[in-house]
């Protein structure tokens, strides 16, 4: 979770990822941003990062992504 | 076979009846041979082209599967002898071989339609290039090749499921002749919609009671359809080609109204056949995607095109843009060049990039001339300069003490959107490019010298038929508008039994009546259906 948190805070170090439930819903992140956060987690934890996981639901808070990561990780 | 003649009618009637007298599980077989006799109606030699692509996906998918359940009964076998590397290994050498399937058929398959599309744009170049290098006139011929009806949408449709098995969204189709029919389904197959499998199948393959009140609701939405074709599209399509034609006498105002008569053809007569499409399968119980949500109401370019032909831009996000915008190798350059301090840029790479790809890839789709690769081209340049440009038109809105819920605001975004997109369109109307350039500087000039008897009289939109078409366009938006707050036919059901026939009788009278069957009138000619 840590290092996910670190990543995030590489885009926008403004944003309280510990509470934020609406990255995605609320503009904080643009699809530049996603796009980005994306290739780095696929970097850090080579995991592949497809279409069908482009869903606001899934990058929506650093919890959703902890739980995309894991879930591509059990893979 | 028209889509739209009384041979379709009694055709679709007659499955209709077979369809529902077959014990339900079968029924589908019943589709599939009236999906094969409709296509063999419009050209017994299109066979081989949909045969091919269906045969290759079938075959590619069972292959690719096979690797992929081979895999697991490896894996499971060996789980405690491997190592976590070993594994990762095994699994990248099994993901290899499927993507060497995947990528012979997605060649084969895409390879017959970009030849079919582009053989004779390739041999004009050559020839030209010939003649300009080496003096050669002895121009190589054009083969001048049809197009098989509907190719471009079964070509989309069925690539689209061997990537999901490839991906290993769901199990492949096991049983061929049900495959088959995903690929021929009839009332989809002339414009669309590019269905998924994972929707699709379930519909096709369901088994169906006989409910009157669907069979109605389908009638609706085909007479529906038929009204925006053929009393909106048909009746104004000859005023758009003449004024075009003769854009030098008719200038200013005229091209104008032509412009934004085009737009109103267009979705009249795209959206007019996917409801015939809609209202046919809705018959047998079958409900295909939606592919337009009153696009004409879009605040901005990137939402009209989530909002025009849904199912080809889900189509291009899902199986272009996303692969490329994730492609490790454009995201390392994305990267590099962030890393290189150009931290803007670098963070645009990919989505531009694979944007751009997008667009050029639906600029070929529409056509093999260059006016659609100019048109894609001006897409990809209007929605980039939106995108970049939402902070100063934030700032200027903030400026003016507006806020983006005000109607004000939403009247011009949906006004701006619109009319640059009736502009794009005129790339579509004129023979070429430099045609559309001159036709969009026209607009510009002697708004002074507009008649509407010249409309009338010299550019085939006699009085009565603009009045009618005008008219028609009015309730064609009312009704778009009214949807939006649910489905119209559903608040017609509820109506009192008479008022429902009141309804059904003036729409059966307008078509019939208002229907345009003027000289020359040619049902069959979807603008979609050339694509």
């Amino acid at each position: 979770m840590e290092t996910i948190i670190e990543i995030l805070k590489g885009v926008h170090p403004e944003v309280d990822y510990e509470t934020e439930t609406g990255l995605i819903d609320k503009r904080i992140f643009d699809s530049f941003d996603v796009v980005s956060i994306v290739g780095e987690l696929m970097d850090e934890f080579d995991i592949e990062i497809t279409a069908e996981h482009m869903v606001p639901e899934n990058f929506n808070s650093a919890q959703a992504i902890f739980k995309l990561v894991k879930s591509l990780e059990e893979e | 076979m028209s889509f739209i003649s009384i041979d379709f009618a009694l055709f679709a009637i007659a499955v209709l009846v077979l369809y529902y007298c077959f014990p339900k599980k079968y029924r589908w077989v019943i589709l599939l041979i009236a999906s094969y006799v409709f296509y063999g109606m419009t050209g017994i030699e299109n066979f081989a082209y949909i045969l091919v692509t269906t045969v290759s996906a079938y075959i590619c998918a069972w292959l690719i599967e096979n690797r992929g359940t081979k895999q697991k009964i490896y894996l499971s076998e060996n789980k405690d002898k491997l190592t976590k590397e070993e594994k990762k290994s095994y699994k990248a050498s099994v993901k290899k071989k499927q993507k060497l399937i995947l990528t012979v058929c997605l060649i084969l398959n895409f390879g017959i339609l970009l030849y079919l599309k582009y053989v004779d744009w390739s041999i004009a170049y050559i020839n030209l290039f010939r003649l300009t290098y080496f003096g050669r006139i002895d121009f190589i011929p054009f083969k001048n090749l049809l197009l098989p009806l509907g190719i471009s949408f079964y070509t989309f449709q069925t690539m689209g499921y061997l990537i999901d098995i490839y991906y290993g969204k769901y199990e492949r189709e096991r049983n061929f002749f049900r495959f088959a029919l995903f690929v021929s389904f009839f009332p989809q197959i002339i414009q669309g919609p590019i269905s998924r499998y994972s929707s699709l199948a379930g519909e096709l393959f369901k088994e169906v009671l006989f409910d009157f009140t669907r069979i109605k609701s389908g009638f609706y939405k085909v007479m529906w359809g038929l009204f925006k074709k053929l009393v909106i599209a048909d009746r104004l399509a000859a005023y758009v080609s003449d004024t075009i034609a003769q854009r030098e006498t008719y200038k200013g105002l005229y091209i104008l109204l032509a412009v934004f008569f085009y737009s109103m053809q267009i979705y009249g007569d795209f959206s007019g056949g996917i409801d015939v499409a809609f209202g046919v399968a809705e018959m047998f119980g079958i409900k295909l995607a939606e592919n337009f949500e009153r696009p004409f109401f879009s605040k901005s370019i990137s939402e009209y095109w989530q909002r025009w032909h849904i199912t080809l831009g889900t189509w291009f996000k899902d199986y272009i843009f996303y692969p490329l915008s994730l492609n490790k190798g454009i995201i390392k350059l994305g990267k590099f060049v962030r890393e290189k301090g150009a931290e803007s840029l670098g963070k645009r790479i990919p989505i531009y990039i694979p944007m751009f790809i997008v667009w050029f890839a639906t600029g070929m789709w529409h056509g093999s001339q260059n006016r659609y690769l100019v048109w894609g081209l001006f897409n990809f340049v209007f929605i980039v300069l939106g995108t970049e440009l939402e902070p100063v038109s934030n700032k200027i809105t903030l400026k003016l003490k507006l806020k983006e819920t005000d109607v004000i605001m939403k009247t011009y975004r949906v006004f701006k959107t619109f009319w640059l997109m009736s502009f794009l369109r005129i790339f579509d109307i004129s023979k070429d490019v430099p045609s559309a350039f001159n036709a969009f500087k026209l607009i510009f000039t002697d708004w002074s010298s507009f008649k509407l008897i010249n409309v009338y009289e010299n550019l085939s939109l006699p009085k009565e038929d603009f009045i009618v078409a005008v008219v028609a366009i009015i309730i064609m938006f009312a009704f778009d508008l009214i949807q939006r707050k649910g489905s119209v036919r559903e608040r017609i059901f509820r109506l009192p039994l008479p008022a429902q026939w009141v309804i059904l009788s003036l729409l059966i009278t307008a078509v019939s009546v208002f229907g345009y069957y003027g000289p020359g009138y040619d049902a069959a000619s979807f603008i979609y259906g050339a694509f």
